[in-house]
C-alpha cells in the first residue's frame, strides 16, 4: 500500500503533491521510462515455468513464509493500461489478465460512473474536467481490500490461519474451516477465509462494504462484491498472486488480476510489506547494512496528515461512499 | 494462583501437605505453559481485558457511560510532581476535546493493552507480534538481540525489546512521544516515559499484565499497574475491524464547523 497521496489541484492550478506522513521510499520517473511489466508480460513468463512444488510447513502445507515485495513498478495508481502520466505514474501493463483487453469489464453506468469519479480527480491528469469530486480515499488514510492485495507483506503461517504483516496494517486469514461472518456485517478488509487446494492459498473475501478504490484512479468495488485471491509459490522466491473479482451487479462479468510477487532482495518489486522506514531516515539511523535493517518501525498515517486532511476539504472534495448500483 | 493453606487445620494441612503435587505447585505455585516450537513459552492466542482502566486507571465512581471500577495502580496513587498533578487534573476537565483517544490516533502503551478491544499475541523465533483489532495497529516487540536504536526518537507505540524471564515475556520500552495519554481521565506522561512490561502466564487462559511505568519529568518515582488477561473463549473468536480513524473522519466530513478542520 503506497502511502504517498498525490494529486490535489490547489487554487492556484499547481499540483500539489500531497505529502506523506512516513512511508516507503517513493520512485519518481521520467517521461521516458519504460513500460513496466504487469499481467500481460506475467502471465506469459508463467507459462514457461517448469512445475514446481514448495516446501512444507511442520503442518504439512506449502510454506509461503517470508517477505514479498509488491508489484514492480508505479503501484496501482491505474490498474489498466496506460501511458506515462506524471512523475509517480510510469507507463505501465493492466494488471488485468482476463479479460485479454486488460480492461475492467464494468457494466455502462458503471463505466460511467467511474469516468465521472475519474474526471473529478483533480489530479491534472488527462481527461480530467478540473472539477473536484472525490481524493483517492486512501489519501484521507482509509486502508482496505482489495487494494491492500497489491501490497507487499510479511507471510506467517501459523496452525489454524496465516497471517500478512504489511508495513502498518494486517490481515489475519483463518484456514480452520470456519464460516463467513452474516452479509448484514461489512468491513474495508471484508472477511478472509482461506483454504489449501494443492500448492495454491485460495482465499475468500467477502463482507467488503465498498468503500475504498481498487487504485487511485477511481476503480471500484461495491457492498456486493466477491474477492478470491489464489496465492501460488512457482518458484523459490516468486509467489504467483492471482485475484478475481465478481460482482454482477457492477461488472458484466468476473475478472481477473494477475503479477508476482517476488521474496525481497531477490528480485524487482515495491512496497515490501515488512523492510520499510522513512521514520528511520528521519531519526537519522543509517540503514545500510545496519543490525536493525530487517525491523518494521512505527509507521503512522493519520497522524501527521491533519493539514492534509484540512486541504482536501477545503478543496471541496466529497466523502466517497460505496457506489450504489441502480435498481 | 498461590495455594493458602493458612486456615487448615493442622490434620488437613498435613494430609494436603502428604498428597503428591505437580511439580509447578512445589516450585512456588506457577503454571507451566506449552511451549511454542521455537522452544518458548506460548503465549499465542486473542487476550482482552475484563475492567474499567480505559476509563481511569484508579479507583473511581460511575459517571453517564463510565462503569465504576477498581483501580489498577499498586496502592492506588500515581505519584504525581505537584505541577504534573495540575496538568492531570487540567486533562480531566478538559477531556473531551484533549484525550488522544478521541482523534483516533495511535493510542500509545500500556494504554492500547487495556482498551476494550480484543489483540493476538503472534510468537516468532525473533520477534513476538501484537496485532490488535483497534485500528489494525501492529506492535513488535523485537527479540533479536538489537539493542533499543539510538535516539531521539519520539514514536507514539515507543521502541520495544523483549526477553523471556522463566515463563514471562519482560518487554523494556521507550522512544515515546508525548502526545498519548494512560486513560480516558486524563493521566499522562511526557517522552521520557520508560516501561518494562511482564506478560506472566497464570493458567491456559490468563496472563498477569504487569507494567512498571517511569517518567522522571512527570512522575516521583516509578509506578505499577497489573491486571489479568483473559483469553477469549468464544469458539470462532477472531480479530474484526474497527477503522477508527476513517469512522471518525467520514463523520466529522459533513460538518462544516468540525474543530478537525477548523483548529487553530
Amino acid at each position: 500500500m503506497r502511502r504517498w497521496l498525490f494529486g490535489a489541484l490547489t487554487a492556484f492550478g499547481a499540483v500539489v503533491v500531497i505529502l506523506p506522513v512516513t512511508g516507503q521510499a517513493q520512485a519518481f520517473y521520467r517521461p521516458d521510462t519504460p513500460k513496466f511489466p504487469q499481467a500481460r508480460s506475467w502471465v506469459a513468463q508463467r507459462a514457461k515455468l517448469p512445475p514446481y512444488r514448495a516446501p512444507r510447513t511442520p503442518d504439512g502445507v506449502p510454506d509461503l513464509q517470508g517477505n514479498w515485495n509488491g508489484p514492480v513498478g508505479g503501484g496501482n495508481d491505474d490498474l489498466e493500461e496506460h501511458a506515462y502520466i506524471d512523475v509517480t505514474t510510469p507507463p505501465q501493463e493492466s494488471y488485468v489478465s482476463d479479460p485479454p483487453d486488460g480492461k475492467v469489464p464494468y457494466q455502462p453506468w458503471a463505466l460511467a460512473r467511474r469516468n465521472e469519479i475519474r474526471a473529478g480527480l483533480a489530479r491534472g491528469w488527462p481527461g480530467e474536467t478540473g472539477q473536484r469530486l472525490y481524493t483517492d480515499p486512501s489519501s484521507l488514510c482509509t486502508n482496505g481490500m482489495p487494494r491492500l492485495g497489491f501490497g507487499g507483506q510479511e507471510i506467517i503461517q501459523k496452525q489454524g490461519y496465516v497471517l500478512l504483516l504489511t508495513a502498518n496494517t494486517y490481515r489475519v486469514i483463518p484456514t480452520d474451516g470456519r464460516a463467513a461472518l452474516g452479509e448484514s456485517a461489512k468491513f474495508f478488509f471484508g472477511v478472509s477465509r482461506g483454504r489449501w487446494e494443492g500448492e495454491t492459498l485460495v482465499v475468500n473475501v467477502t463482507g467488503l462494504n465498498g468503500e475504498t478504490w481498487i487504485d487511485s484512479a477511481g476503480n471500484f468495488i461495491g457492498p456486493n462484491t466477491h474477492l478470491t485471491e489464489r496465492w501460488t509459490r512457482v518458484e523459490p522466491n516468486t509467489i504467483d498472486y492471482v485475484m478475481t473479482v465478481e460482482d454482477p451487479t457492477i461488472y458484466t462479468r468476473p475478472w481477473t488480476m494477475t503479477y508476482p510477487k517476488r521474496r525481497t532482495g531477490t528480485g524487482p518489486g515495491g512496497n515490501a510489506g515488512a523492510i520499510t522506514n522513512a521514520v528511520a531516515a528521519a531519526a537519522g539511523v543509517a540503514r545500510a547494512a545496519d543490525p536493525y535493517a530487517k525491523e518494521v518501525w512505527e509507521n503512522t498515517c493519520l497522524e501527521g496528515n491533519q493539514d492534509n486532511v484540512v486541504l482536501l476539504k477545503k478543496l471541496g472534495f466529497k466523502w466517497f461512499d460505496a457506489v450504489t448500483p441502480p435498481k | 494462583m498461590k495455594r493458602r493453606f493458612a486456615g487448615l487445620s493442622g490434620v488437613l494441612a498435613a494430609v494436603v501437605m502428604l498428597a503428591p503435587l505437580p511439580v509447578a505447585a512445589q516450585a512456588g505455585a506457577t503454571y507451566t505453559p506449552p511451549r511454542t516450537r521455537e522452544g518458548q513459552p506460548d503465549l499465542q492466542g486473542i487476550w482482552q481485558v475484563l475492567n474499567t482502566a480505559a476509563w481511569d486507571l484508579q479507583d473511581h465512581g460511575a459517571t453517564l457511560g463510565v462503569p465504576a471500577g477498581r483501580g489498577v495502580v499498586e496502592g492506588n496513587e500515581i505519584p504525581y510532581r505537584p505541577e504534573a498533578l495540575a496538568k492531570k487534573q487540567e486533562n480531566f476537565k478538559n477531556r473531551q476535546q484533549l484525550d488522544p483517544e478521541n482523534r483516533c490516533i495511535l493510542p500509545g502503551v500500556p494504554r492500547v493493552t487495556y482498551m476494550p478491544y480484543p489483540f493476538r499475541i503472534v510468537q516468532q523465533a525473533d520477534k513476538v507480534t501484537i496485532l490488535h483489532e483497534y485500528s489494525r495497529i501492529i506492535r513488535y516487540v523485537y527479540m533479536n538481540g538489537n539493542p533499543h536504536p539510538e535516539g531521539p526518537i519520539d514514536w507514539f507505540m515507543g521502541d520495544s525489546r523483549g526477553r523471556w524471564e522463566g515463563n514471562s515475556l519482560v518487554v523494556d520500552a521507550i522512544h515515546f512521544n508525548d502526545a498519548t495519554w494512560f486513560d480516558r481521565a486524563g493521566n499522562y506522561h511526557s517522552d521520557a516515559l520508560h516501561l518494562v512490561e511482564r506478560f506472566t502466564p497464570t493458567g491456559p487462559d490468563h496472563l498477569l499484565y504487569e507494567v512498571t511505568v517511569e517518567d522522571p519529568k512527570v512522575f516521583t518515582r516509578p509506578w505499577k499497574i497489573s491486571m489479568p488477561l483473559y483469553r477469549r473463549q468464544e469458539k470462532d473468536i477472531e480479530l474484526l475491524e474497527y477503522e477508527c480513524g476513517t469512522y471518525l473522519l467520514k463523520q466529522e466530513w459533513q460538518k462544516p464547523d468540525s474543530p478537525l478542520f477548523n483548529q487553530p
